[in-house]
């Protein structure tokens, strides 16, 4: 490897090898901004590819600059359980609260559904409730002053005292839309 | 094993790893660290995951990734100098590994700089755990919060409590000390009365909140109305916003961000440490810079990961 061909000795590496991992960096942190920058349309891909620049960065950091590639065996026997569970730990939660087949019950939920009702993509995730019929009003009659009133009180109602008849209809359009 | 301590002095064997004990001290730390760290992430990614949404919207949450490009780019930077100085410090060339750590503790320093200016932006915006609107109703009630506090910082209810002690008082003293007593009284109606207008329409506001049903877009006009007309009291209050998920957002963002910059702050004190020696800094020095080097890298390893999670990724 270029990088061993200047360790001289035990300790000392190089400032050049350094710098080489140094520019490395610099160039991965660069790719991760660009990736925001420009506006990548698949939101999969851009999350793959800033991982995947963080976790090349983390091995060149550990690496080089902490020396573990330089390192006895010790380092696997300290190492492995904390890494075994710390890629456990989230694993361990995820079925708990991310990968639900229903959407958690909190009141952010009913909020949400209305705001893209009525500020999200018209196409999608309308059922029969009555938040895609406010939709459906700010999008047909938004011209009709009685029409949008009538739309917002409803708006406050459910904010305050959730009503039941939204909870089927809702739920299911927002699993929808999030499978989408 | 058991045999080691019947061995000559002469004896090759050495017990215990082939490193000195603070490293493996430190390193063990590091794995502890490691999973202090997974908690609040692996907890943020699981609840962002497991949210319908979540701000992303750089507007609404004041999140910048140039400002945390720029930390990202300034912790590699000082990660390098920290290297270069260990490096030094094997050499003893102890004034170069003097300069590096200069060098890195300012860095430290510039980052806690941009650090502190984004939290500050989220400060003054309200975006803080626990105190952002999620839905209009607690817009509302925040909006009428600030205007009450506005009041009660002019002292109102306090002038009207004196006055109506003062009044009842007023009555039974006599001479020189009635006179103080009514300009005192004077004086306070005078105070009140220039207040009283604002504390009216803040009451008015209040009924109007507390309807049964309003509109939204009204109420933004009364609160900046209410702005408008009393700007030297009122000018500070924002104008009423929901952030649908905005505080378990706050929460995440401040609890992991706020624990790296503690532990910046120690690496920071490390390094003082060494800076501290000057020109006696010596080869004694050598694994205490290590030690902490390494520990910077972690610092640098956290918030590696720390940048793309909070400025970047969106999950869908």
């Amino acid at each position: 490897m270029a990088y061993r061909d200047t360790d001289h000795d035990d300790h000392s590496h190089g400032h050049v090898s350094y710098l080489v991992i140094f520019f490395a960096l610099v160039i991965f942190t660069g790719i991760s901004v660009i990736a925001d920058v420009v506006h990548i349309p698949s939101t999969a891909l851009k999350t793959v590819i800033v991982m995947s620049v963080a976790v090349a960065k983390a091995t060149c950091v550990l690496l080089f600059f902490m020396h573990i590639k330089f390192e006895g065996n010790w380092k696997y026997i300290l190492l492995a359980p904390t890494t075994i569970l710390a890629i456990g730990l989230p694993i361990a939660l995820m079925p708990d609260v991310a990968t639900s087949y229903y959407i958690s019950d909190v009141p952010q939920k009913y909020d949400y559904d209305e705001f893209m009702a009525v500020h999200g993509d018209h196409g999608e995730g309308h059922g029969e409730g009555e938040h895609s019929e406010a939709g459906h009003h700010g999008a047909e009659h938004g011209h009709d002053e009685g029409d949008h009133h009538e739309g917002d009180s409803d708006k406050h109602d459910g904010d305050i005292d959730h009503p039941e008849p939204n909870e089927d209809t809702s739920g299911a359009d927002a699993t929808e839309s999030s499978e989408e | 094993m058991s045999d080691s301590s019947s061995h000559s002095a002469g004896s090759n064997l050495k017990m215990g790893l082939p490193i000195p004990n603070s490293k493996l001290g430190m390193w063990l730390f590091l794995g502890t660290e490691i999973m202090f760290f997974t908690a609040f992430i692996g907890s943020y990614i699981v609840l962002r995951m497991g949210s319908q949404g979540w701000p992303s919207d750089p507007h609404v949450t004041h999140i910048s990734v140039i400002a945390g490009g720029i930390n990202t780019f300034v912790l590699i930077v000082s990660s390098y100098c920290v290297v270069v100085a260990h490096d030094a410090m094997l050499k003893k060339h102890f004034k170069t590994a003097l300069k590096y750590l200069w060098i890195t503790t300012a860095l430290g320093f510039l980052f806690m700089g941009i650090k502190s200016y984004e939290y500050y932006g989220k400060f003054t915006h309200g975006i803080l755990p626990g105190k952002i609107a999620e839905n209009d109703w607690q817009a509302a009630q925040q909006a009428l919060a600030g205007f009450d506090d506005a009041v009660e910082d002019t002292g109102y209810s306090d002038m009207k409590l004196e006055l109506a002690g003062l009044e009842k008082e007023v009555a039974g003293a006599e001479g020189g000390a009635k006179e103080t007593m009514q300009a005192r009284i004077d004086e306070l109606k005078k105070s009140i009365a220039a207040i009283d207008p604002f504390a009216n329409d803040v009451k008015q506001f209040k009924t109007y909140v507390k309807k049964e049903e309003w509109d939204f877009a009204e109420l933004t006009q009364e609160v900046s109305t209410l702005k408008e007309s009393y700007p030297e009291k009122a000018s500070h209050i924002h104008e009423p916003h929901v952030i649908l998920y905005g505080n378990i957002f706050a929460s995440t963002y401040f609890l992991m961000t706020g624990f790296h910059a503690i532990h910046v702050i120690v690496g920071l004190i490390l390094f003082g440490m060494v800076l501290k020696q000057g020109n006696k800094l010596d080869e004694t020095w050598t694994d205490w810079v290590e030690n902490s080097g390494l520990y910077w890298h972690f610092v640098d390893l956290v918030w590696i990961f720390l940048f793309p999670l909070l400025y970047i990724v969106d999950f869908a």
